[in-house]
């Protein structure tokens, strides 16, 4: 692993550990899923990354505007979340794109 | 008779689909709790008041976009077959996100029924949907049914023989100013060339351009490429121009608009909920515990053991009554036929080896139902999402869990769907690296193999050393994998999305279903591919025989003993029993039993198979497997079970100190070639090497190249012996 990429690591590290300690969630603040480390409800703001991702995330329900309960936070690969009565699985690589803010 | 009817059954994936088609047609199509099942169509047929159906269940989807191979199944079957009637089976206490697949299918245009599924689930979660105004608001009739007990499915079907008389009427949507008069402007130019008509309605491929549907796009350049290329400009125009004033791609827009319109409908009074819409059920708070970051794993190692625990304790006595069968069966005929090829063959092809298979069937049945609990509940999905972590370490993806518990990843499955099931994953290296490493894990095939060898040389700790041999062989596999993908299969990881079902009480019915249907498959293969194997090998490994100079050079040597003796032991040794003889009459009888057993010993290894085992004894000695060992192995490529039978046939027909009535696991444990460092080295190679027959076309299908197979075959087999050489050398000098 090269400084740089290790350097990265730390940064993401402590970014999460800062999130995760922190005690309260600001109203009207934007962040993405992968960042939210408790459980709880909390509203889609945007799905971003390609269009494939925003029309496969559509299909499954997930669309600005629709409130979700976190249910298992993410644990570095996936999170679990309950929206309109079904559980969805979804991986950090798709978490990271789903912006959300307190509902 | 009035003409058959096609239908076709579409919805979400674990929405009751398969439910409802075994309701149906009788059939027993395997339902499962967790999405994903159905990969390919199946179709059934019924009759409904004198009036002959047929119903093709088709894959679960999200949408009519191609995204997964599921999509495409489904949308190809829509437009190709063009059924009379699609019955949109949906889910109730989930009707909003359901609804969005239902709008599409309007937009195809094809005539449809909603079977509003799971009516009491909703109801229970004070859920209630007004089924005559939601079909006043979208068109279309809407019967509700619990496809689990039937309730409703007469009604259902009666209504859909109705819609047969509807023809194909395309519904449209509002998508906003912007993409309306898009539109417009791609159906007229569509109308005009006639681009695509013949498949798809107008409006339906105008939407699909908007939704850079990849197929679409793809079948249109094929079609004509100048209308698609015209076609395509006009979506790039419109696409840039919503991404600068409204920062969203044309298909977010168009479905915001889709639930828009699903939300005006349910506004209307069609849905109204008793209770908080945010509360939690039982089944995700049972989540919060068994999906945790920390206790999840735990409880999923716990429960796996458990299973492993009540099948090894529940079987024992079963398996034994069965060996006690099996060891009868075999002495009722040796003492009622004479000797001869018949004899033989019966004993050593036909009882000894398919009665080694069957033998096991209460430990795989106890396996099955210990799965069949798990599946039904919906645990199996979370073991899936809980494994998906573990994966993405090994380059694997979390739709590569499925494949490989159905694998026999909780010892027990079969490697053919496993292989089947990687159809659901999107990146094509993903699921080679997941086709190629799901063979091994512990299929039923390898049970009774590895349950006889832990039996005979572990039996102080038998779930412990099962449990731990699960460990390995997903150990290994994921290692497999990752050797795969970081070599001839590198590639980026992509997006893992899943939907959990909820918790379910398995029904006695399902579970019974579920055992029953595995169980029987095993037995059924056991009394047909297994029977022809096991006499095929038979035959290997009696002809040619031994030639007349050896034969009459045995008889020589028993006559000499014979001759030797005065007439009183000879008498008493051919009538009385062993316990009753005389010293004389006894010794005379180990020395006649040993020149037999030396006769049979060289007529196996002079037979066709022998000299396969024997020429192979010079390399497979390094891992500790003898030239009779090597005719099992070798056997082992047709089908797994075949281990165990050709062990069984050859040490029936080439014993050398046991007794005939012995197991084959006695046999085993007083043979000199055989201790627990050999065990272990046949376990993993047993484990690990070359899949059987069925499954390596199976991947040659699937992976779309012989290539594929063939690297299977070799890659396995090389990776197992040099993992047994290994373990054997290790083990030796260890001591």
């Amino acid at each position: 692993m090269t400084f740089k990429k290790l350097k990265h690591k730390c940064s993401c590290l402590a970014d999460r550990v800062k999130n995760c300690t922190r005690k309260t969630v600001y109203p009207g603040q934007i962040s993405p899923l992968s960042d939210s480390c408790r459980s709880g409800r909390l509203k889609i703001c945007k799905v971003t990354g390609d269009r494939k991702l925003c029309s496969r995330m559509a299909s499954l329900g997930v669309y600005p505007g629709e409130e979700i309960e976190l249910l298992c936070p993410e644990n570095g690969s996936q999170c679990l979340l309950k929206l309109q009565g079904t559980t969805l699985v979804l991986d950090s690589k798709t978490t990271r794109k789903i912006l959300v803010t307190a509902a | 008779m009035k003409q058959n009817i096609r239908m076709a059954l579409v919805g979400n994936p674990n929405a009751g689909k398969t439910t409802l088609f075994n309701t149906l047609t009788g059939a027993r199509q395997h339902v499962g709790n967790y999405p994903g099942i159905t990969v390919d169509y199946k179709e059934g047929s019924f009759t409904h008041n004198g009036q002959e159906l047929t119903l093709t269940d088709l894959p679960g989807t999200y949408s009519l976009t191609a995204y997964s191979v599921e999509e495409v199944v489904t949308r190809d079957y829509l437009v190709n077959e063009k059924p009379q009637v699609v019955i949109n089976i949906v889910d109730a206490s989930n009707l909003e996100r359901n609804l969005y697949l239902t709008t599409q299918f309007l937009e195809l245009g094809c005539p449809l029924i909603i079977a509003l599924n799971m009516i009491d689930t909703a109801r229970d979660r004070g859920i209630e949907i007004k089924a005559e105004k939601l079909s006043d608001l979208l068109g279309v009739p809407v019967v509700p049914i619990i496809a689990r007990s039937g309730k409703g499915t007469d009604e259902l079907i009666s209504q859909a023989i109705l819609q047969t008389a509807q023809p194909w009427q395309p519904c449209d949507i509002s998508y906003g100013e912007d993409l309306d008069e898009t539109i417009i402007e791609l159906i007229a130019l569509i109308s005009e060339n006639n681009f695509l008509s013949h498949t798809y309605p107008s409006r339906f491929t105008a939407i699909k351009y908007l939704e850079h549907d990849d197929q679409i796009l793809q079948k249109g350049q094929q079609e004509d490429s100048k209308t698609a290329a015209l076609l395509e400009a006009k979506v790039t125009r419109v696409s840039d121009h919503l991404l600068k004033t409204l920062d969203a791609y044309p298909e977010a827009i168009i479905a915001d608009h889709r639930y828009g319109y699903i939300k005006s409908i349910l506004r209307q009074g069609v849905q109204t909920h008793s209770f908080d819409t945010d509360r939690l059920y039982t089944s995700d708070k049972i989540d919060k515990i068994l999906t945790n970051r920390l206790l999840g794993p735990v409880i999923m190692l716990m429960i796996l053991f458990g299973l492993y625990q009540f099948t090894f304790a529940w079987s024992e006595l079963p398996v034994s009554w069965l060996g006690i069968l099996f060891g009868w069966l075999s002495g009722q005929v040796d003492s009622l036929l004479p000797d001869g090829p018949v004899k033989s063959m019966l004993i050593s092809g036909v009882i000894n080896g398919m009665g080694g298979v069957l033998g096991f069937v209460p430990l795989i049945m106890f396996m099955f139902l210990g799965i069949a609990v798990l599946e039904d509940s919906g645990y199996l999905a979370r073991v899936a999402f809980m494994m998906d972590r573990v994966f993405r370490i090994f380059g694997l993806h979390g739709s590569s869990v499925m494949p490989f518990i159905v694998s026999g990843g909780i010892a027990g499955g079969c490697a053919v769907p496993g292989v089947m099931a990687t159809r659901t994953l999107r990146s094509p290296k993903e699921r080679m690296a997941t086709l190629l490493t799901v063979p091994f894990m512990n299929c039923g095939a390898k049970m009774p193999v590895i349950a006889l060898l832990i039996g005979t040389f572990f039996s102080e700790n038998k779930a412990m050393y099962m449990f731990s041999f699960t460990l390995i062989s997903w150990m290994v596999a994921l290692l497999a994998a990752k050797f795969l993908r970081s070599t001839v299969l590198k590639g980026a990881a992509t997006p893992f999305v899943m939907e959990l079902p909820p918790y379910r009480f398995p029904t006695l019915r399902g579970l019974a279903i579920h055992t029953w249907e595995r169980t029987w498959q095993y037995i059924k293969k056991a009394g047909t591919v297994i029977l022809g194997i096991s006499i095929l090998l038979w035959a290997l490994m009696t002809y040619p025989g031994l030639p007349a100079a050896s034969l009459a050079d045995y008889e020589q040597q028993r006559q000499a003993i014979t001759s030797s003796f005065t007439s009183d032991p000879l008498a008493e040794s051919r009538s009385a029993a062993a316990e009753d003889i005389s010293e004389g009459a006894q010794f005379l009888r180990q020395q006649i039993l040993t020149i037999d057993n030396q006769q049979s010993e060289q007529a196996l290894r002079n037979s066709f198979a022998g000299r396969i085992g024997i020429a192979l004894e010079p390399v497979s000695r390094l891992a500790g497997f003898d030239w009779r060992t090597n005719i099992a192995l070798v056997g082992g490529v047709a089908a797994k079970e075949v281990i165990i039978s050709t062990l069984g046939t050859a040490y029936s027909m080439g014993k050398v100190e046991a007794d005939a009535s012995d197991s084959l696991g006695k046999q085993l444990s007083r043979d000199p070639n055989w201790n627990k460092v050999v065990a272990v080295a046949a376990l993993i190679f047993i484990m690990f090497y070359a899949p059987c027959f069925v499954t390596v076309i199976c991947i040659a299908k699937e992976a779309g190249h012989w290539g594929w197979a063939l690297f299977s075959v070799s890659f396995n087999t090389f990776f197992a012996f040099l993992l047994a050489t290994v373990v054997y050398q290790i083990g030796t000098w260890l001591g």
